[in-house]
């Protein structure tokens, strides 16, 4: 029966260290050749080759375990041995990491494909820079197997202070500043986590998904669990940048170099969510400490309208859509008010199109500023000056704005709807009134661009390298809206497991 | 035809690119190719039609899997009222195109107002023919965003501001009618117009409310109702001509229909027969009167001349609203055959789109050779332009109501019905009255309008020869004048088409 070995589930992790870690000494050998970039590309494609094809190999296994109408099984992967897998697990695969999984690895190698390009014109030594962002995939995709609270705990805080490397980027003042910032959050995030952890640990025994879980089913005194309850969240919900925890991510996200934030935006803070969701929905809800549904909706209807807010009065482009981030977060959060089958499918697709999303807007917006317009004001009159990378933030732009057909409109019809579901009509008006501002605010960008006289009539030859992985994402987002069903059937077989994990009312 | 309406949608989603390459190379074979993807959708149009006179169901529907996970079908239907209008939009896509070789001669970047002219036209005819409510929302939407740029891009004075106004507007109205199709599936499970009216009629009154009044104020701004018209006049007159001829003739006109078959036809049904059904289709009636008398105000003192034909655009959006508002409103058991009040209002819709077309036309083309707005500054035009001057009265004089021009049948049918329903409704005793008067104001303004423009003397010290228009604007407008008279004198085609249709 178990034909899943550990190996399968630790080659697309070990496989992306390795290639990090040779990263320095091949550079050292490209570095003297002509066809610098050109070798580049190579070298990582194949690193994501072979680290898709051991995401491929492991789906592909997992899914022979069980014929489709029959519910896929949570498979646990000791490092022990099977006697006691209930009380130390390393990895859990179910539907969901699969499909995680397979995000992560595709998206990120877009994103990356790209940082090489927009990275290629600065002076200094950048293969540090991508050898960070693969052991980064590393580590969320070991965030995204991981099968106790600790090896969570363990990948996922990597992924999150790992990611300072990448906005600290420039070294200049502001960056300094703002990375600090996040540094500081985040430790304090952990602390709040390890804290809350150490009590479950101390109620249950265990660490693991499941014993937890059971454990905390059948526990008397319900005291203590809500203590930790509440520190686990805050912790998470500070990572996730959910509001009144969200003032951290525009600033990170602003200082950052564009091709980080595009990863940042569309791997880190999507790993965030995902993880917000494991642990606390998952995992420590179902034992009804306490009602939290309605707090949920409150926070997921205080970050829509805040973080809306916040982008309505930016004059700088990059900021706007950092600000879009946060709201997005909100939307998200409106998904897992139900969990049910259609509240599920929203999230899962919403971190698809979200992170495509906001990846494809962070890289348009890094190609415009790349010759120095950043505010609205010079983003006057683009529109004829740059067309493609203007057509790409417009797109992107409906796609956040919820029109169809881009993808963003079927993740937020499926996150209100499920509201709407869970008898939380009132989120799903506030949800429905903020993309109208959304709309508002992008189009005013829109007007901007498409509008406003140019300060000089001059056009700007945009450099195909970096349009092509954006026209990627721009062919993602469309498709993907068009006929979400391809999504849907990664989402499927995550859909028969939810039995196991609902919520008990 | 086994894939006829799959194509209406799949060519002119196919046709974009060469749309686009052939517009580089001369913006008139890329208006010729927009028209001939047109021609070719209407002739597909057509082939439904036996099937729908002769079939049992009096429907053609085509179902292609698209969703399953949301219960969603790409679900492609036409019934008489749909195809109607889908035939009619074709003809001022047709129409649009054709008339756009000389309008916009002297524009720019021609190729993308042409593809986006193709995309435009996708969501136009879309949004009529199909019944599944997602796919409705998508080409709902598609009607909006190319519109935006066509009218941003190459509208006058300041056409973005006008432009992100009706985007704002209508996109407002468009996420209600989002949260009524999400309720309606999350209630039902379903997401056809069809099955989603059977199930609804077992869900609670207290919920088919509200998705009645967040589907119904949604569709209203599209249709640019008093209050939520306030998008409609600078979109309308900032546009350019052949893009006016489409909002006004199409896209207000799509949300008529909207009320008609999703508030009334799919949700309606619920909660007819108890008070708040009744007072729902007073408060129709209200807002239609206001919108008629509003519109028809404005018109008569405004001397912008486009300006005067959107609000007239809002008139009769308002006697629309009337029609709509006479639908019946007992808890029916079976099923009933349409009204003529019903009947009357869909045909309005028609006769209305033909007749707005022309008259936006022409008015695009008095503007575009005379470089004047204001109606006070013309003046004996029709000396200098006959052929302009025609179409002119024809289109004034339908918008009138005027015999044998289109809009006076199905206006005449709206009042028969009005006088039908009176019978057992006391309460249209008024608004039936007061409708009657709102048609001597619409004569009033389209006199007006005549008079100003083309009788008298010209007051401008015109050094610019007034010459009348081009070939390709004289055939356009010719198709639409033949049109409004064909409309006029024989209405049987359309109304044997719309009386196949049952509403539950």
């Amino acid at each position: 029966m178990l034909m899943v070995g550990l190996v399968d589930v630790v080659l697309p992790i070990v496989s992306l260290v390795v290639f990090a870690l040779l990263t320095l000494p091949v550079f050292k050998v490209i570095r003297k050749t002509q066809r610098k970039t050109g070798l580049t590309l190579i070298w990582f494609s194949v690193a994501f080759l072979v680290s898709g094809a051991a995401v491929a190999n492991l789906a592909l296994q997992y899914y022979a375990l069980a014929p489709s109408p029959s519910p896929l099984p949570f498979l646990n992967i000791t490092l022990t041995g099977p006697s006691s897998a209930d009380f130390s697990s390393a990895f859990m695969i179910d539907g969901i990491s699969i499909y995680m999984a397979i995000m992560v690895v595709a998206v990120s190698a877009v994103v990356l494909i790209y940082s090489i390009f927009y990275m290629d014109s600065s002076k200094r030594p950048s293969e540090r820079y991508f050898a960070i962002m693969l052991i980064l995939t590393a580590a969320l995709m070991g965030a995204v197997f991981s099968g106790d609270l600790l090896t969570l705990f363990i990948f996922w805080e990597a992924a999150a202070a790992g990611s300072s490397f990448l906005m600290i980027y420039k070294k200049d003042p502001v960056s300094l500043n703002s990375t600090l910032k996040y540094l500081v959050m985040i430790i304090i995030a952990s602390a709040f986590i390890v804290f809350g952890l150490s009590i479950v640990y101390g109620l249950t025994g265990s660490l693991n998904f499941w014993a937890v879980r059971e454990a905390l089913m059948v526990l008397a005194n319900k005291d203590l669990l809500l203590i930790a309850f509440i520190l686990i969240a805050t912790g998470y919900a500070i990572e996730a940048a959910i509001v009144p925890f969200h003032f951290w991510l525009p600033d990170a996200y602003t200082a950052a170099p564009s091709s980080s934030a595009a990863f940042l935006s569309a791997l880190i803070d999507q790993g965030s969510y995902y993880v917000l969701i494991r642990v606390l929905v998952f995992i420590l809800t179902p034992p009804a400490v306490l009602n939290w549904t309605f707090m949920l909706a409150v926070m997921a209807a205080l970050t829509m309208i805040v973080g809306n807010l916040f982008a309505l009065i930016q004059d700088n482009v990059k900021r706007l859509i950092a600000n879009i981030c946060v709201a997005d977060v909100g939307y998200n959060l409106v998904g897992i008010t139900s969990v049910t089958a259609l509240g599920l499918t929203g999230n899962l697709y919403f971190f698809l199109m979200g992170g495509i999303t906001t990846a494809l807007s962070f890289m348009a917006v890094g190609l415009i500023s790349r010759h120095g317009f950043r505010t609205f004001d010079d983003f006057a009159g683009l529109g004829r000056k740059m067309p493609f990378a203007s057509l790409a933030l417009v797109i992107a732009g409906l796609s956040f704005a919820g029109v169809p057909p881009f993808g963003g409109f079927m993740a937020k019809y499926l996150v209100f709807t499920a509201a709407i579901q869970a008898n939380l009509t009132w989120l799903a008006v506030i949800g429905v009134l903020t993309s109208v501002l959304q709309a508002a605010y992008l189009f005013r960008l829109v007007n901007y661009m498409y509008a406003k006289k140019p300060k000089d009539e001059s056009v700007i030859k945009e450099p195909k390298r970096l349009l092509i992985p954006i026209f990627i994402l721009v062919a993602a987002v469309i498709v993907l809206g068009l006929y979400p069903q391809i999504v849907f059937n990664l989402i499927k077989p995550v859909l028969n497991q939810l039995q196991f994990i609902q919520v008990i009312p | 035809m086994a894939y006829a309406l799959l194509l209406v949608f799949a060519l002119p989603a196919l046709g974009v690119p060469f749309v686009y390459m052939a517009g580089k190379k001369s913006p008139k074979a890329a208006a010729v190719l927009v028209a001939l993807i047109a021609l070719v959708n209407m002739a597909l149009l057509f082939t439904t039609v036996p099937t729908i006179l002769n079939s049992s169901g009096h429907e053609y529907i085509e179902s292609y899997e698209w969703i399953p996970i949301l219960e969603s079908k790409f679900t492609l239907f036409a019934d008489g009222i749909s195809v109607s209008l889908a035939i009619i939009t074709s003809v001022l896509i047709i129409v649009a195109s054709l008339f756009s070789i000389n309008y916009m001669k002297e524009k720019k970047n021609l190729a993308v107002y042409y593809s986006l002219l193709t995309l435009l036209s996708i969501g136009l005819v879309g949004v009529f023919i199909t019944s599944n409510l997602l796919l409705f929302y998508f080409c709902w939407e598609l009607m909006l965003v190319p519109a935006y740029f066509i009218i941003g891009g190459w509208g006058y004075r300041e056409p973005y501001r006008a432009a992100f106004k009706f985007f704002i507007f209508t996109h407002a109205g468009a996420v209600f009618v989002l949260l009524g199709i999400g309720a309606i599936y999350m209630v039902t499970g379903t997401t056809d117009m069809f099955n989603a009216q059977a199930a609804l009629m077992s869900v609670s009154p207290d919920i088919v409310r509200w998705i009645l009044l967040a589907l119904t104020a949604g569709f209203a701004v599209k249709m640019a109702v008093v209050p939520v018209h306030m998008w409609l006049p600078d979109a309308h007159s900032e546009a350019p001509s052949p893009m006016s001829a489409l909002l006004s003739g199409v896209i207000i006109s799509a949300g008529a229909y909207a009320i008609l078959r999703l508030s009334l036809g799919t949700v309606f049904p619920a909660v007819a027969g108890t008070t708040f059904g009744i007072d729902f289709l007073h408060g129709l009636t209200i807002f239609g009167v206001i919108s008629a008398f509003f519109g028809s105000l404005i018109a008569l003192v405004e001397t912008d001349i486009k300006r005067i034909i959107a609000y007239s655009s809002i008139a009769h959006m308002g006697y629309v609203m009337f029609g709509l508002s006479l639908f019946p409103s007992s808890a029916i058991v079976g099923t009933v055959a349409i009204t003529a009040a019903i009947t009357g209002t869909v045909l309005h819709l028609l006769s209305h789109a033909v007749s707005k077309g022309l008259f936006f036309l022409s008015a695009g083309a008095i503007m575009h050779q005379t470089e004047i707005r204001d109606i006070r500054d013309m003046g004996g035009l029709a000396g200098k332009m006959p052929f302009t001057a025609v179409a002119s009265t024809t289109a004034a004089l339908s918008i009138a109501g005027t015999p044998p021009f289109a809009c006076f049948i199905s206006e005449f049918l709206i009042f028969v019905g009005a006088f039908e329903v009176i019978q057992n409704d006391g309460f249209f005793l008024l608004p039936t009255a007061l409708m009657l008067i709102a048609t001597v104001l619409s004569l009033a303004y389209s006199l007006r309008y005549l008079s100003h423009v083309f009788l008298g003397h010209s007051k401008g010290e015109s050094e610019k020869k007034i010459v009348d228009v081009p070939n390709y604007m004289k055939a356009a407008m010719a198709i639409l004048v033949v049109l409004v008279i064909v409309l006029g004198i024989y209405p049987r085609f359309f109304i044997d088409l719309i009386q196949t249709v049952l509403f539950i």
